[in-house]
């Protein structure tokens, strides 16, 4: 590569320096060369969210950054919010209520829901629509995916 | 696409005819062009760097004036390709005398596009030919003046040239004005 | 039948790898030493190629190659056809033409591969195909599905005399001779445009030929891996052992990911065994709209006789269905569209003519509904303008309508798509209609609330569509049980996975029979290393073919376990119970041995296996339905429009569903709610807008909208019960169920709330553009 960038990021808390193509997308970058898989890509275009990570505690499309916008700063992956045998109360809550078919959407709802329940821990059916309405999801017409923020939110308070 | 509207110069039909066919001033009034020249009787050879929305890329084609009867009307036939996709039309162009160095231009024509350009930047199409045009209108305007008094000092022209960024300021002003035009009319309703 | 484990509402057991984001799909496959392809497309949708240039593409640093038609030989030839005419018919014409993995001479529509370039990363790849020119002659484009057939008219496929796919007719009864009875003869044309199934994830597939093992690896985002499987090994020369296909975790499927082969399946293949390198080719969304099959696309001229009491005396349609540029995928959508023009009605005398035509639009093949939405709409639709006609109930006119309960199994006397009789297995259609009209209140509303909201300038209506989806078509599937000597359970089965639960419902079934936790049970669905027979998830059929293959396949095993258990145990078979994972004496619980130790001992090291006897606790056993199992179901909406911006809001939802047995009953519900969700952006949202040129205008998610959560409404459903005789577990298939009635009902609910304007809906889907276009125009 004649043009590189030494990139230094933080990724569910672990720090990582790789040398990159300054134009990697942030999306490539974590699935890629962290081998974090679990970040999805469905539109590339910053419409499905499926891609959505937490940067610096807000959440943000994976898909329209490139790599080296992150430089120094921190961020949280689905696979930072919780393990098979410790999940996050909304992860449990999405399996308990059937929020997920395929799961090919759902780190991107997991990780714009995350910081949302913080600042919303009483949310109303409404409000939680709103919330989602920027990821898509095509299997579960989003019914129980509200049904399983309700359940976290009361299983969290 | 349907391609219509009309413009008025101040300049003769003549005046106005010969602009038009002077692919210096042409170059330099459609934002991005990056070549214009003519190639054969009545047939220019064009590159355009195109810009609509995320769809970016380099557009080369061929324009070949035909029908003409001078200084009145002509036909326009341009057939374009490039990596955003492909852009095909025909137009006719009329010119009327309005009055003492008053000269109006017609243009209708029907263009046809496909490819990216279509396909991700359809909403914007619409306006961003608009804007091209408004602006190569404004340039022109500029240019047509330059000439008269390019030639009553006898000196040579010096036209000035659409710039790209001015290009992607105007297409934003435009888009604006187009999303209050609508907010207004749904409030006169 | 009562269960222990089957029909509970168990969470699912894939969950937790998904959840966390350690489930494996297809684009997350990495190899060492992996190459990346990118294809250029043509713009065009009709042109000639004149030449191709890829010279300055091949300098570009990183590209290891770059292919056109011309470089694959012999290689290059189209796909198969993935489902012949039906050879039951007569008079069926089918012009077979199926999509290459490169274009040769001619573009058929855009988006169709010309060049495929192999580099170092995908960045590389894209970069080149940048540099790839191609000059062509553009042609007319066939866009139009009335005119394409008028003489002289540009053809999709020079060599045919028309752009004619396909004519067939189906009649049942003698409809001419009813129409003479009729009191009323109604006339309509209808207008059923293209949709986008749009799974979340886009296609994908990873090669990998290892040529010391002669063995080609192939990840591939398929609803079919094992037909896959069979096609590569015969397109490829090898043998089935030397290829073998995994479908992981796919991101949705909906139909399109059945097809076979895309023109990406052809090259990749055919790449890894030139190269010796892993190939991987992951679509983008740009691609999934200009490369992936689409559906829906009909015209259709329906005629209905009716007696003045609303009774149906026969129907006759012309159905002009839109196969895009080929027709790999044969009569299968068309003929479900036949099957369900008679929806649920004792209809006596039935005729339809069928015109399949090519376009130069992407290819046609099922997505969710597959057809069956377009029947349900046609005959809904005539159904509530014949009410109007003869000043009667809607409601009445079903009632009196629907075939009864005493007359299943029932027989439409046409074929259905699987060349078989269609014959709907059981059914008990009334008190399903009825409990929808009671749950949605339909009396109170029409009686109270829409007047009280009406004179408040509201503008509200119901709409309530009972509709059948037949499923769980053969020809079969199969499963492979095993315990294991830790006492676990292995499976598994052919149909893939794209979001249906398997590994969780099927385990039920498994745990249900065998005594043992669902999560003891691990399920594996698309691997053909796993299970060489099968043909995949489609057609609403995984619970039906695939659960009862489990079903047969686990009880055999139960057999084989409890025949062993007598011998050790010493008591006779019918005095034992599976429990907790052990075999036990029903009265004397302590006495008992565990699966796992009764698997060490049917696998014995040394001494002779018993003559007759096989080894291990294992058995491999198939379901084929003679015809499948007809699922019923009535959804209805309360929906507001407002009349200044033609938004729509849904304020109640209602589905009753009846699809037998219910594995899962959360799954069943999911599956609905989706299903739903697909049609309301069926009806309403999702449209594939072509121009005269056939250019695809909105090819992203920013301007096709799927609905989002602030479009979908809750949704309440209900369950009734006929279970399918036809099959042990009495399942009915319900994944395509959800998407099937909503446009019609969508289109009766928006005519009940503009009484005022003279609508009447005869196309789908609808837009608030279009809404406007229409009531201005009834207006007049």
């Amino acid at each position: 590569m004649e043009n590189t960038f030494e990139l230094s990021v933080t990724v569910n808390g672990t720090s990582y320096q790789k040398v990159i193509d300054p134009r990697t997308l942030l999306s490539d970058f974590l699935r890629n060369d962290l081998e974090l898989t679990g970040t999805h890509v469905g539109c590339e275009h910053g419409v499905c969210g499926a891609c959505t990570i937490i940067l610096n505690g807000d959440p943000v499309r994976s898909c329209l950054l490139f790599a080296p916008q992150v430089h120094g700063q921190e961020i949280i992956t689905v696979e930072g919010l919780g393990t098979v045998d410790d999940m996050h109360p909304l992860q449990e809550a999405f399996r308990e209520a059937h929020a997920l078919q395929c799961g090919f959407c759902t780190p991107g709802f997991l990780t714009t829901l995350v910081p949302w329940l913080e600042e919303n821990p009483n949310p109303t059916e409404e409000e939680i629509r709103e919330a989602v309405s920027g990821n898509l999801c095509r299997c579960t017409g989003y019914q129980h995916i509200i049904d399983a923020v309700k359940l976290a939110a009361e299983k969290m308070n | 696409m349907k391609v219509e509207g009309e413009h008025l110069f101040s300049g003769t039909q003549q005046q106005v005819w010969d602009l038009f066919r002077d692919t210096e001033v042409m170059a330099a009034a459609l934002p991005g062009t990056k070549k214009m020249e003519l190639i054969g009787e009545n047939t220019y050879e064009a590159v355009m760097n195109v810009r609509v929305g995320p769809v970016v890329g380099e557009f080369s084609g061929q324009l070949v004036i035909s029908n003409e009867d001078h200084p009145t009307s002509y036909t326009m036939t341009v057939d374009g390709r490039g990596k955003p996709g492909f852009l095909k039309g025909v137009g006719d162009v009329i010119l009327t005398n309005q009055g003492e160095n008053q000269t109006l231009m017609g243009y209708t024509g029907e263009v046809q596009i496909g490819g990216k350009l279509v396909a991700v930047g359809q909403r914007l199409i619409d306006t961003v030919a608009k804007s091209i045009i408004s602006q190569a209108f404004e340039i022109l305007d500029n240019a047509l003046a330059e000439r008269e008094s390019a030639e009553a000092e006898g000196r040579e022209a010096a036209y000035r040239k659409s710039s790209e960024s001015d290009y992607a300021a105007t297409v934003a002003k435009d888009l604006i004005k187009n999303v209050l035009k609508r907010t207004g009319s749904s409030e006169d309703s | 039948m009562t269960y222990k484990v089957i029909g509970k509402r168990v969470k699912r057991v894939e969950d937790p790898r998904l959840l966390t984001g350690g489930a494996l799909f297809v684009g997350d496959v990495n190899l060492p030493n992996m190459l990346h392809a990118a294809f250029f497309r043509s713009d065009y949708a009709h042109a000639k190629i004149k030449s191709i240039d890829t010279s300055l593409a091949k300098e570009i640093p990183g590209v290891v190659g770059v292919y056109t038609a011309e470089d694959m030989g012999e290689a290059w030839e189209p796909g198969p056809p993935l489902v012949s005419p039906p050879p039951t018919l007569e008079g069926v014409v089918f012009n077979s033409r199926r999509q290459v993995p490169l274009v040769k001479d001619k573009v058929k529509h855009a988006g169709e591969i010309i060049a495929v370039v192999v580099a170092e990363s995908r960045y590389i790849a894209e970069d080149a195909v940048e540099e790839i020119y191609v000059d062509y002659e553009p042609l007319p484009a066939v866009t139009d599905l009335e005119k394409c057939l008028e003489p002289g008219h540009p053809l999709v496929h020079d060599d045919l005399d028309s752009n004619l796919a396909a004519y067939l007719v189906q009649n049942k009864g003698d409809y001419e001779a009813a129409k003479k009875e009729a009191d009323l003869v109604l006339k309509r044309k209808f207008k059923l445009d293209r949709g986008a199934a749009v799974a979340m994830e886009n296609r994908g597939i990873v090669v990998d030929w290892d040529q010391k093992n002669q063995h080609l690896m192939i990840w591939d985002t398929t609803q079919s891996p094992i037909p896959i499987r069979n096609g590569m090994a015969a397109r490829l020369g090898l043998r089935t052992h030397q290829v073998r296909v995994v479908a992981p975790f796919v991101g949705g499927g909906f139909g399109p990911k059945i097809m076979m082969f895309y023109a990406e399946e052809m090259v990749l293949p055919w790449l890894t065994m030139k190269l010796n390198r892993p190939v991987k080719w992951i679509e983008d969304r740009k691609e999934n709209f200009y490369a992936t099959t689409q559906e829906r696309e009909q015209v259709q001229e329906v005629e209905m006789a009716l007696s003045k009491e609303g009774r149906i005396l026969g129907i006759k349609q012309k159905i002009i269905h839109d196969t895009g540029a080929f027709d790999p995928y044969g009569l299968t959508t068309p003929l479900n569209t036949q099957s369900h023009s008679m929806g649920g009605y004792d209809v006596q005398n039935y005729n339809s003519e069928l015109f399949v035509v090519f376009t130069n639009k992407i290819i046609v093949t099922p997505v969710r509904g597959a057809g069956r939405p377009q029947g349900i709409y046609v005959v809904e639709r005539m159904l509530d303008i014949a009410s109007k006609e003869l000043k009667l109930d809607p409601r009445d006119v079903r009632r009196l309508n629907f075939i009864p309960k005493d007359a299943f199994p029932y027989n439409h006397e046409i074929i259905d798509q699987a060349f078989v009789e269609l014959v709907l297995d059981s059914g008990n259609y009334l008190p399903a209609y009825e409990k929808a009209l009671e749950k949605i209140e339909y009396d109170k509303f029409v009686q109270e609330e829409q007047p009280r909201l009406r004179a408040e300038g509201k503008y509200v209506g119901i709409g309530v569509v009972p509709f059948i989806e037949t499923t769980g078509v053969g020809p079969y599937e199969g499963a492979r049980v095993a315990v294991e000597p830790s006492g676990k359970i292995s499976a598994a089965t052919g149909v893939g996975t794209q979001g249906q639960s398997h590994m969780t419902s099927f385990a039920q079934i498994i745990a249900e029979e065998l005594g043992v936790e669902v999560e003891d049970v691990s399920l594996v669905s698309g691997d053909t290393a796993e299970i060489h027979w099968g043909t995949g998830t489609f057609a609403s059929r995984g619970a039906v073919v695939a659960g009862n293959a489990v079903l047969a396949a686990a009880s055999d095993v139960r057999k084989k376990v409890l025949k062993l258990a007598s011998k050790i145990l010493e008591t006779p078979e019918d005095e034992l119970e599976l429990e907790g994972g052990l075999v036990r004496v029903a009265d004397i619980p302590e006495k008992s041995i565990s699966l796992g130790e009764l698997a060490v001992l049917a696998n014995p090291f040394r001494g002779a296996v018993e003559p007759g006897t096989e080894p291990g606790l294992e058995s491999t056993k198939y379901f084929g339905p003679a015809y499948g199992a007809t699922a019923f179901g009535v959804h209805g909406m309360i929906l507001e429009v407002d009349p200044e911006t033609m938004m729509i809001k849904i304020h109640k939802y209602i589905a009753v569903e009846d699809c037998g047995t219910m594995l899962n009953p959360l799954v069943v519900e999911g599956q609905i709610h989706g299903g739903v969700s697909m049609g309301i952006g069926n009806a309403y949202y999702e449209k594939l807008h072509y121009d005269e040129n056939a250019q695809l205008l909105n090819a992203s998610l920013a301007d096709y909208l799927i609905p989002t959560s602030a479009e979908m409404p809750h949704i309440e459903v209900y369950h009734e019960n006929t279970p399918a005789p036809n099959n042990k577990l009495g399942t009915k298939g319900v994944g395509e169920a959800g998407a099937i009635p909503v446009p019609a009902a969508f289109a009766q609910a928006l005519e009940n709330a503009l009484p005022d304007f003279n609508l009447e809906i005869t196309e789908t889907p609808l837009s608030p553009n279009r809404l406007y276009e229409l009531l201005y125009k009834s207006e007049e």
